[in-house]
């Protein structure tokens, strides 16, 4: 077991992190007038300084800013792909796992044949559909992550399912929808709640690959994908900087995130004994 | 209130002199034994309070009470098992080492498994799964002792066999033990150690009466053998069947500690919750104590009991002090 | 009248728990059943529940067949039999506080309106108190949430209670006061009880009459 100062000082940076990254791209935006896609040739490629902390680009724009605003455009993707995969997991996992049956097995039959194509391939197949965009990437997201999400809920709801408790809810009256939304649902969403967060930094990595190969985002667009993209022929000639910075901020907010996430779980597991053992 | 009259008084000194003279021999002596738990909110939870016993070799006691009122926490304050938000205070020395002091290391290394046993309340799931007994007997043979392999496959040959743990049975996996067997596996692997205190914990809950009567015998012969066993149990049948003494516990408290004969006997406790108890059994007058025990977070002043007593005074606003096994303004005199 | 003949039940049909069950539970009588653990007694008490379809063999309710289980059951038979389950844990959904759970078949049947009043009825029967009303079951004891089961197959008036091993995790003083309540329950309405353990004692000190699980099956099955 962690020590307890080691998993406050984990759950105290972890939160700090993300707050500081929340604050960033939901502030500086709208406070800070500047333009992120401001070309200034006579300033391109210069190393971090105090007048651009994080350097500049090819192009001479301020790669602080670039970097705000990617992160920007890779969270909203990541947090809107989690919830959309999220929904639909959670709805297709307690049905299939909640009616049983030939529900279940086609459902599980379809899960079955959506993982069976690789992601990657999936995700590039979707946003080869639509023209380039934020949408077609959330869409290509959400289409690849629903699938774990829907295999926990399944799995969780069969367990439950058998517990007394569904007996005696059945006993009391209670009909099929009611035993799955207001007993067996409530008891899985923590689950899928935790599953969601954890996709969140799964989502934004799935974006940047996505970019990075010039499939995502129009790469005139600042995302965490595009500005390493990007930045790939500066780092063969020595200059690190546009390719630290995004990919750092690709890293940290991840584990973060994922930071948060195990103190949640921590919490949704308290031994039940624990405190009072009565 | 009425003197204790003069046979009263003489049994009274005989339970001091034999309180007295285990103290010498005890292989448990427990001392104001106290667990508190502090709640997030500020609550605090008077699970045991001030416990006073001993536990001499080839004895066995059982410490009865309803559930929740704090024996298993006693248990396992004994084993060094609290929770973290647990403070513990007194003593429970066992062969010079005090239980309650000493730190996680010593625990493992010395007291677990060598001094103390513990008998489990769910065999099944006190027993990996996916291993045979006789590898689990083994590894727990190597763990707590240096020996060969040959060695090793004789010891935990002879814990099974003491533990009455048909040889033949060795080599099966928990799930295809019958409920007895894996009773027996389990005690086999509190045995090992050569631990001279054994402490089972509920180990009768959900058990037919047939398979009770031979856990519980079994565990009787352990004692016996000349080792202390602390049945912690709201089973009264099985308490009866091998208890030498019975220690009742009321919201955290131990508030009459009488030998089985008397206890169950014609003369039955003194104690009005432990008369109640009794005779809640459906063999007897089947008619529970009124009213639910207080909660161990907001315990009353005086005697947690008079709520629902029905020999209750003023007087009994204040905490009776736990005398000569007993803890009553009103004790019930004995029956002639 | 309930009716239990000749069932065969069992989670595989090719391995059934037990075969040709046979057992009559008269208005107003109270009947213990008596077996050791393992024998399946508990998947006939869930039979008696309309929780599980036996493979074969009838039950019978009133006079009516049941052809439906579960969810599938007419809900007006299904709620006629209240069940309480030996493990209150396991038996009470951890996110509802007691008087939600007791409240929670009324509910379930659209009778919301009148969950306070029977709440109001059935905590001082089983002995909870207003307090222990507002808590979750991991904060009360086995003891009180096993009341709170108990009040909660009362809930709905049925006309049959089963108990499956309902006191086998309680002490004896508990045990006694959840006898009494099912006592007071069947006096007041005339409810039929099953009542399914391994405590001889109880039993026979509890029911009218107690049967021994051999006694069920046909002779043949007799082990």
């Amino acid at each position: 077991m962690a020590d307890p100062r080691t998993h406050r000082l984990r759950l105290w940076s972890s939160a700090l992190v993300v707050g500081v990254v929340l604050l960033a791209v939901l502030l500086v935006p709208p406070l800070v007038q500047l333009d992120e896609q401001a070309v200034d040739l006579s300033r391109k490629l210069l190393p971090p300084s105090w007048a651009h902390p994080f350097g500049t680009d090819d192009l001479g724009r301020d790669l602080l800013l670039r970097c705000v605003y990617g992160l920007r455009i890779s969270l909203l993707v990541g947090l809107v792909a989690a919830l959309v995969a999220t929904v639909v997991g959670t709805a297709v996992g307690a049905a299939a796992g909640a009616l049983g049956g030939w529900t279940d097995r086609t459902l599980m039959r379809l899960v079955d044949a959506f993982s069976s194509v690789p992601h990657l391939l999936l995700g590039i197949f979707v946003v080869a559909l639509f023209q380039p965009g934020v949408w077609p990437v959330i869409a290509s997201v959400a289409v690849t992550h629903w699938l774990s999400t829907a295999r926990i809920v399944r799995s969780e709801v069969l367990s439950l399912r058998t517990r007394p408790f569904v007996d005696a809810a059945v006993s009391g009256g209670a009909s099929r929808w009611r035993v799955a939304v207001r007993h067996l649902l409530p008891a899985v969403l923590p689950q899928a709640g935790l599953a969601a967060v954890l996709m969140v930094p799964h989502a934004m990595w799935h974006e940047s690959a996505l970019s990075f190969l010039g499939l995502g985002l129009p790469s005139h667009q600042a995302s965490l994908g595009n500005l390493v993209q990007t930045a790939r022929s500066s780092l063969l000639a020595g200059d690190w900087w546009p390719t630290l910075f995004p990919g750092l901020l690709l890293i940290v907010p991840t584990l973060a995130i994922a930071g948060l996430a195990g103190a949640w779980r921590d919490r949704l597991n308290p031994r039940r004994r624990s405190e009072l053992m009565l | 209130m009425n003197a204790p009259n003069a046979s009263g008084q003489r049994l009274l000194r005989a339970l001091d002199a034999v309180t007295a003279e285990r103290a010498e021999d005890a292989v448990l002596s427990v001392r104001d034994l106290t667990v508190r738990f502090r709640l997030r909110g500020g609550r605090t939870v008077a699970a045991v309070t001030g416990a006073d016993f001993d536990l001499a070799a080839g004895e066995c006691l059982a410490l009865v009470g309803e559930s929740g009122c704090g024996k298993s926490v006693l248990a396992s304050a004994l084993l060094g098992l609290l929770p973290g938000n647990a403070e513990t205070s007194g003593t429970a020395l066992t062969d010079g080492i005090d239980l309650l002091a000493a730190d996680e290391k010593t625990l493992a290394r010395t007291v677990r498994g060598r001094r103390v046993g513990l008998v489990p309340q769910s065999p099944a799931a006190h027993l990996t799964p996916v291993r045979t007994v006789r590898s689990q007997l083994e590894e727990t043979v190597r763990a707590l002792t240096a020996t060969g392999r040959r060695a090793r496959r004789k010891a935990a040959e002879d814990a099974a066999e003491r533990a009455a743990f048909p040889a033949g049975h060795l080599d099966r996996y928990p799930h295809e033990l019958s409920g007895g067997l894996a009773q027996r596996a389990a005690t086999a692997l509190a045995l090992i150690g050569g631990a001279r205190l054994l402490l089972a914990d509920e180990p009768t809950t959900g058990l037919d009466r047939d398979l009770v009567d031979r856990t519980a015998d079994e565990l009787r012969r352990h004692a016996d053998d000349g080792r202390a066993l602390l049945l912690i149990t709201h089973d009264l049948a099985a308490a009866e069947r091998i208890a030498d003494r019975v220690a009742v516990m009321y919201a955290g408290r131990i508030v009459e500690i009488a030998p089985a004969h008397r206890f169950f006997g014609p003369t039955g406790p003194r104690h009005p919750y432990a008369r109640g108890l009794l005779n809640a059994l459906p063999e007897r007058e089947f008619t529970p104590i009124p009213g639910m025990p207080p909660e161990l977070s907001a315990l009353p002043e005086g005697c947690a009991f008079a709520p629902r007593c029905p020999l209750a005074t003023e007087l009994c606003a204040t905490r009776p002090a736990f005398t000569a096994g007993l803890a009553c303004h009103h004790p019930e005199r004995p029956r002639a | 009248m309930l009716e239990l003949d000749t069932v065969t039940a069992g989670y595989d049909r090719r391995a059934p728990v037990f075969r040709g069950a046979s057992l009559t539970v008269a208005p107003g009588e109270s009947v213990g059943l008596l077996g050791p653990s393992g024998c399946g007694k508990s998947t006939l008490a869930r039979v008696a529940a309309l929780l599980h379809r036996p493979d074969a063999g009838r039950l019978v309710l009133d006079g009516a067949e049941v052809r439906a289980w579960r969810h599938r059951a007419p809900r007006e038979l299904r709620t006629a039999v209240g069940v309480v389950f030996q493990q209150p844990r396991t038996a009470a959904d951890p996110r509802l506080a007691l008087a939600d759970l007791i409240a929670e078949p009324l509910r379930a049947t659209g009778r919301r309106a009148e969950a306070a009043d029977r709440v109001a009825e059935l905590a001082p029967a089983v002995g909870l108190t207003a307090d222990l009303l507002t808590r979750r079951p991991h904060e009360v004891s086995d003891g009180q949430l096993q009341r709170a089961c108990l009040a909660r197959a009362l809930t709905l008036r049925p006309r049959w209670l089963i108990c499956d091993e309902m006191t086998a995790m309680l002490d004896a003083s508990t045990t006694a006061a959840l006898v009494a309540a099912v006592e007071t329950y069947r006096e007041t309405t005339g409810a039929g009880l099953l009542a399914v353990g391994h405590d001889r004692v109880l039993l026979h000190r509890w029911c009218d009459r107690t049967v021994e699980w051999k006694e069920c099956l046909p002779a043949e099955e007799n082990p």
